[in-house]
């Protein structure tokens, strides 16, 4: 082959080869999600109260020495209550779960993430949840009417109540 | 399928020559080009990192700024940045591909074939980093769908994806961040690849100076006429619904959003447990055979052997009991049983007045002596009617069955660079064949990586052992065609007996003057 024929070819083969890389390097779009759905995201970050009582063990372990010395020891126990957690939409029940609390003692806090595709409109959204056990049904409720626009990222999230933004 | 595959590529390898040269043939150079493309990566990343701005409305408007006003260097640096990315993505697929086609992963191989596979991970993870950086929607979908994947994991104990609850639940931190490990997980990559041609003599790590030129140039033009841009800005108050993807490093995103991140998890980590065993597993590929031998009485510790060893498997100790000298040691667990190393060794002469050929280092499933006696036996026995013809070829390269003849001795083994030069000329000077052919694999592409390039050198006497002066360079052929080219082999034998016989005549002609 000749110089000239061979790097014509080279050039053709050079372009057979990056042009096609250019365009998958962002071409063809890919479709996530249908134009009229929305997205209401729950983020619940929460420590649940505290699982039983304090103990004083004054005057137990302590018995042998004199009085003057024993100082009043309380021990308070650690692990805390896991988080019940539901969210209705539109009287369906969408999600319902018992969050457990980190750490190896169970005394670190509740941590919880789900994501809802719904579709644009409006809604009624109820989120009930529990963070002590000591207490029957749930101690924090949120009810509200929403309007989900399409395309819409709604946060549900929890600090001292939930709130959505 | 592998045959179909090794098939494919040996078509394709042979398009590139002619178009390429061997020389410059990017199929032979698949690895080198990765490298070369890591590196046009690093350097354009480096100018990019000056103007990039580490914070959530800062990056995407400073890509902007690099790709719009300064067209003319930034915005060819970021598009140099990302079309080698992609490059380097497909060379590295089709390096693993050809390397598993041509059977060029198992026995020693192992440790560059498993070292592969944690560059696969880093690679994706260094571009998807990279995309993640310029925060569009591109990067919002990585950043909601990796959140997704590995919030999967129970070792999460707070979900990544609570950082991308909305734009007011953003950090500049995270970007901090992000940048830190676009720079950590390649840096990590380059460490991976050093470690990855750690046992290869001399491992090909630059391309040909013609074919890195030409891909240069090609990726000027290409960035000139489609520069790389950025999609829309990422918010995350919005949900993504169409979106522009880079499909050679993002295709397993599509995955986690559609089949779920514990099944993805379970693919690409099952993908790649099962490539790693792939070296291990049952096949039909031949045994190794066992590895070389030294044999001290006959080793001088010259150290050619060393020199010659495609994949590091000599080195030299002081001599059992040679005062002076050093010898060869051979670790059995790098000695791929090529027997270069036999071609190499001045010991492996046949002009050496010995009652039986011995040499110092050698591999015993093809020895020295029966290279020796193969040829004696086979060239004794042919027709002079003719010019006898000695072709000497390999296992891996043009096929050699139907080729012998009355005339024609044919010889296969491991390598071709098992023949020492010395047994050329002891052909010809001892008259037992008018011409010598040497065939193999393709120029460029020898199946134990040096073997052709080595031959090349001791023939023009640029490597020790070389041919000698004395041998007429007219009667000898060095044809490196591969098995692709196992007909063209058969016509330039053919061709090669029809110049020898005209010679001859031209001879009896000019002495009956
Ligand atoms: C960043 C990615 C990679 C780079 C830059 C790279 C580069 C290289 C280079 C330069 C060589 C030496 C070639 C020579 O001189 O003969 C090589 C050899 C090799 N590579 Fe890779 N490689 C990469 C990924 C992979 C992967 C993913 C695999 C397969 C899982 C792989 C399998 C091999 C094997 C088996 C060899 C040995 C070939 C032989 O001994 O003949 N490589 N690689």
């Amino acid at each position: 082959m000749n110089k000239l024929v061979r790097y014509s070819a080279q050039a053709v083969f050079y372009a057979l080869f990056f042009v096609p890389l250019a365009y998958v390097s962002h071409q063809p779009n890919y479709r996530y999600m249908e134009d009229d759905i929305a997205v209401l995201k729950v983020a619940v970050r929460h420590a649940g109260e505290i699982i039983g009582e304090c103990k004083s063990i004054v005057g137990e372990s302590h018995g042998m020495r004199p009085s003057s010395m024993v100082q009043a020891v309380e021990v308070c126990p650690r692990e805390r209550s896991p988080l019940e957690l539901e969210l209705i939409l539109d009287g369906e029940t969408l999600y319902r779960a018992q969050v457990a609390p980190s750490g190896l003692h169970n005394d670190g806090i509740s941590s919880m993430y789900q994501r809802f595709e719904l579709p644009a409109g409006p809604h009624h959204l109820q989120i009930r949840m529990n963070d002590d056990i000591k207490v029957d049904g749930f101690n924090w409720q949120f009810e509200q009417d929403i309007n989900l626009q399409p395309a819409q990222v709604m946060v549900a999230s929890f600090k001292e109540g939930f709130r959505i933004q | 399928m592998k045959s179909l595959l090794k098939k494919g590529f040996n078509a394709l390898d042979s398009l590139f020559s002619k178009v390429f040269t061997p020389a410059w043939n990017p199929m032979y150079q698949l690895g080198a080009l990765s490298f070369f493309y890591f590196w046009i990566v690093a350097i354009t990343g480096v100018y990019l990192f000056i103007f990039f701005e580490t914070s959530i409305t800062g990056a995407h408007a400073s890509m902007e700024y690099i790709s719009v006003e300064q067209w003319y260097l930034g915005g060819i640096m970021r598009s140099f940045h990302r079309y080698a990315s992609a490059a380097m993505g497909v060379c590295v697929t089709l390096h693993l591909v050809r390397e598993y086609a041509m059977d060029r992963y198992s026995g020693v191989r192992w440790f560059s074939w498993v070292s592969g596979i944690p560059l696969l991970w880093l690679l994706f993870a260094s571009s998807i980093g990279g995309y993640w950086l310029v925060w569009d929607i591109q990067a919002q979908y990585i950043a909601l769908l990796t959140a997704q994947w590995f919030d999967w994991l129970p070792i999460m104990v707070d979900p990544m994806a609570s950082n991308f609850l909305n734009e007011a639940a953003l950090s500049d931190r995270f970007f901090s961040l992000l940048v830190f490990l676009h720079i950590g997980i390649p840096l990590s990559l380059l460490l991976g690849m050093f470690i990855h041609i750690k046992r290869i003599t001399g491992a090909r790590t630059n391309p040909a100076k013609g074919l890195a030129a030409g891909t240069l140039l090609a990726m000027l033009v290409l960035s000139l006429w489609q520069p790389a841009m950025s999609q829309a800005p990422a918010n995350l108050d919005m949900t993504i619904t169409e979106v522009g993807l880079d499909w050679i490093f993002l295709n397993p995103y599509t995955l986690i959003g559609s089949w779920g991140p514990g099944q993805t998890w379970a693919l690409l980590v099952g993908l790649s447990s099962f490539l790693t065993i792939i070296p291990w597993l049952p096949s039909k590929r031949e045994k190794q055979t066992p590895v070389a031998v030294v044999d001290p009485e006959n080793c001088n510790g010259c150290g050619w052997c060393l020199a010659d060893c495609p994949y590091e498997a000599v080195t030299m100790k002081v001599h059992d009991y040679k005062k002076g000298h050093q010898q060869s040691v051979v670790d059995p667990d790098l000695c791929i049983s090529c027997g270069i190393c036999a071609g190499a060794c001045p010991s492996s002469s046949p002009f050496r007045h010995v009652d039986e050929l011995t040499t110092g280092i050698s591999i015993p499933g093809f020895h020295i002596k029966e290279l020796l006696s193969l040829t004696e036996n086979k060239l004794h026995g042919l027709s002079t009617d003719k010019p006898r013809i000695m072709v000497y070829g390999c296992d891996h390269g043009s096929v050699l069955d139907d080729m012998a003849s009355t005339n024609i001795a044919t010889i296969s083994m491991p390598c071709t660079a098992l023949v020492p030069p010395a047994f050329i000329d002891y052909v010809l000077r001892k008259d037992l064949a008018d011409g010598v052919m040497i065939s193999g694999c393709c120029e460029g592409d020898c199946h134990y990586r040096l073997g052709n390039e080595w031959m090349n050198q001791r023939f023009s006497k640029e490597r020790m052992p070389i041919l000698r002066t004395r041998v007429p360079r007219d009667k000898v052929r060095l044809r490196w065609l591969g098995v692709q080219g196992t007909k063209q082999l058969g016509r330039e034998v053919a061709e090669f007996q029809a110049h020898l016989e005209e010679e001859q005549l031209d001879f009896v002609e000019l002495s009956n003057e």
